[in-house]
C-alpha cells in the first residue's frame, strides 16, 4: 500500500510557518541521508511554488554557528560536520570506521582517477609504473569515491573509473573544474607533468 | 513539339529547395559592431527558414550541431576529449556506468535538444538546477531583440554560476530558440563562442554572440544541406532493405548522430543482424563507420 499523501503545499499553516516546516523538511531529509540527495529529491516535499535554493540559503543561515552546514556537490545537497571539527571527530574513537581512512597511496591514485578519468587500470599502470592492486581499487570503490565508467572501446572491454559526487563532497570541490589547476601547480613549482 | 523523356526518380530533388546561407553573409567581415548584428540578423533569417523547411533533417541535424557544441564545451573546460570521444563515452554506455565528465556535458547537450524548449524540459536537461533560477537566467533581457536576449541570459548565469559554461551556453541557446520562435533548441552559441568570449560583458559579448551566431549558421546550413542529402539516399536504399526491424533502424539512423549497433539496435533485432545491417548500410554509402575500429564501431550518416 502506497504511503499518505504528503500534503506538501500545507496551505493551513501561516506562511511563515509553512516556510518554517519546509526548512525543517529539508533539514531532515539531508539528516537522513549519507549521500548528496538531488534538488528534485528535495522539490517534491515543499510546495510546488517554493524555491528549493532560497529553502536552502535560509537553512544554511539557521545552521550558523553550529557545528555542521549545508553543502552541495554535484549530485545535490549534504549535510555535514565544519572542517574545522575534523580532527575532533578523528580523536573520538567512535568515528573511525566512518573516516576514510585511505593510505598516502591510494588518495594519490585518487587523484591520478580525478584528473585522468575517466581512465582504466592499464592507464594507471602507465602513470604510476606499476599494477595498481584490485585491493586499491575496492577500497576506493568501497567507500564510494570512484565508480565505473565507459568501458574503454578496446579489446576485453576493460572498465574505466570515474569519481561520484561522494568524491567532490569528501574533497570539499563543487566540481571536478575545482580540482587545482596543474598548470598552475607546475609554475609554482609543486609537481610535474 | 517538345519531346518529354519519363526521367528517375532522383530522392536529391526536394533539395534545391532548402535555402542557402548568401555568400555575403559568410564573407563579410562583420567589422563594425551594426555590419556584425546586420549578418547574424540574415543569418539567422536564413537559419529559420531552414527550420520551417519539411525536407530538413531537423533532429539530426540538431543531433550533430549538439555533439559539436558539447565538444566546445570539454574543450573550454580544458580536458583532452574530443567529439570521437564523446561519442564512445555515449553510444557505448552500459546501464549502470557514469559516462565521466566529458560525457556528462555531452548527455546535457542531449537532453537539452532533444525536449521542446520549455522550463520543465530544461530543468530535466539540468537536474540539479533549481527550476526558479532557471526561469530567473531565462529572463533576463527578455523582450530584446534574440541575440539581446540571449547575451543577457549568458552573462547573468556565467555571473551565478561561472564554474558551469554549458549551463550558461545551453540556456543562451535556448533564449536565443524561443525568442526565434523555434520549438527546440538548436546549438548555436554553444558551437563557436569561444572560452574568451564567455567572460565577455555587455557590447563586447553582443558583438561576440553575433560573430558567433554568423559563424555557427553557417555551420548548421550547410551541414543541414549535407545531412538532408544523406537523409535522402538514406531513405532512398530504405525499400531494398529486407531484413526484420529495418524501417527501425533507418528510423534511428535518421534521428541519432551515431548508433551503436550492439547497444541500440537490440531491441528489434539480434546482434548479428545489426551488425550485417550496418554493412549493408555502408555498403550502400548511406551510412558511415565512425570510430575506424574493427570493434566498438559506432554508424552514423
Amino acid at each position: 500500500m502506497a504511503d499518505p499523501v504528503l500534503d506538501t503545499e500545507l496551505e493551513a499553516l501561516p506562511p511563515e510557518i509553512r516556510w518554517r516546516e519546509w526548512m525543517r523538511r529539508i533539514e531532515a531529509v539531508l539528516f537522513a541521508s549519507a549521500s548528496p540527495v538531488p534538488h528534485a529529491d528535495l522539490a517534491r516535499i515543499i510546495g510546488q511554488n517554493a524555491s528549493v535554493d532560497l529553502l536552502i540559503a535560509d537553512l544554511a543561515a539557521d545552521l550558523e554557528g553550529r557545528a555542521f552546514e549545508v553543502a552541495q556537490g554535484t549530485g545535490g545537497w549534504i549535510l555535514r560536520t565544519r572542517p574545522a571539527y575534523a580532527p575532533v571527530i578523528r580523536a573520538a574513537a567512535d568515528a573511525q570506521g566512518q573516516h576514510l581512512d585511505l593510505r598516502d597511496f591510494d588518495i594519490a591514485v585518487l587523484a591520478a582517477i580525478a584528473y585522468h578519468q575517466p581512465i582504466t587500470r592499464d592507464g594507471l599502470k602507465d602513470i604510476f609504473g606499476k599494477d595498481i592492486s584490485r585491493d586499491l581499487i575496492g577500497r576506493l570503490h568501497a567507500r564510494e569515491l570512484i565508480g565505473t565508467g565507459p568501458r574503454s572501446p578496446r579489446r576485453g572491454a576493460p572498465y574505466t573509473f570515474v569519481t561520484t559526487p561522494a568524491f567532490l563532497v569528501a574533497f570539499d570541490l563543487h566540481s571536478l573544474r575545482d580540482l587545482p589547476d596543474r598548470e598552475q601547480m607546475e609554475d609554482a613549482g609543486l609537481g610535474k607533468a | 513539339m517538345k519531346h518529354v523523356t519519363a526521367t528517375p526518380y532522383d530522392p536529391l530533388d526536394t533539395l534545391d529547395t532548402l535555402p542557402r546561407m548568401p555568400l555575403w553573409v559568410t564573407s563579410g567581415r562583420g567589422h563594425p559592431p551594426e555590419d556584425a548584428a546586420f549578418l547574424s540578423g540574415a543569418a539567422l533569417a536564413t537559419l529559420h527558414t531552414m527550420s520551417a523547411h519539411a525536407d530538413a533533417p531537423h533532429t539530426l541535424l540538431r543531433a550533430r550541431l549538439a555533439l559539436l557544441a558539447a565538444q566546445a564545451c570539454v574543450t573550454h573546460a580544458g580536458r583532452p576529449e574530443r567529439a570521437a570521444d564523446l561519442r564512445d563515452a555515449v553510444h557505448l554506455l552500459r546501464p549502470g556506468d557514469a559516462p565521466g565528465p566529458a560525457g556528462e556535458i555531452y548527455q546535457t547537450w542531449q537532453r537539452a535538444i532533444t525536449q521542446p524548449v520549455t522550463l520543465k524540459a530544461l530543468h530535466k536537461a539540468f537536474p540539479i538546477q533549481d527550476p526558479h533560477q532557471i526561469a530567473r537566467w531565462l529572463d533576463a533581457g527578455r523582450g530584446g531583440s534574440p541575440i539581446n536576449h540571449a547575451a543577457s541570459v549568458l552573462e547573468r548565469v556565467q555571473a551565478d554560476a561561472p564554474h558551469t559554461p554549458e549551463v550558461a551556453l545551453i540556456l543562451a541557446d535556448a533564449a536565443l530558440a524561443q525568442a526565434m520562435g523555434w520549438a527546440r533548441l538548436v546549438p548555436l552559441l554553444g558551437l563557436s563562442l569561444t572560452a574568451r568570449d564567455l567572460y565577455k560583458t555587455g557590447d563586447a559579448l553582443r558583438l561576440a554572440c553575433h560573430r558567433s551566431v554568423v559563424a555557427s549558421a553557417k555551420t548548421a546550413v550547410q551541414t543541414g544541406h549535407d545531412l538532408a542529402r544523406k537523409a535522402a539516399l538514406l531513405r532512398a536504399v530504405t525499400p531494398k532493405l529486407r531484413a526484420k526491424g529495418a524501417a527501425q533502424a533507418v528510423a534511428l539512423f535518421l534521428h541519432s548522430d551515431a548508433v551503436a549497433p550492439s547497444l541500440a539496435m537490440t531491441g528489434f533485432m539480434s546482434d548479428r543482424a545489426a551488425r550485417r545491417l550496418c554493412d549493408r548500410l555502408v555498403a550502400f554509402a548511406v551510412v558511415r563507420e565512425l570510430t575506424g575500429r574493427d570493434t566498438f564501431r559506432l554508424y552514423g550518416v
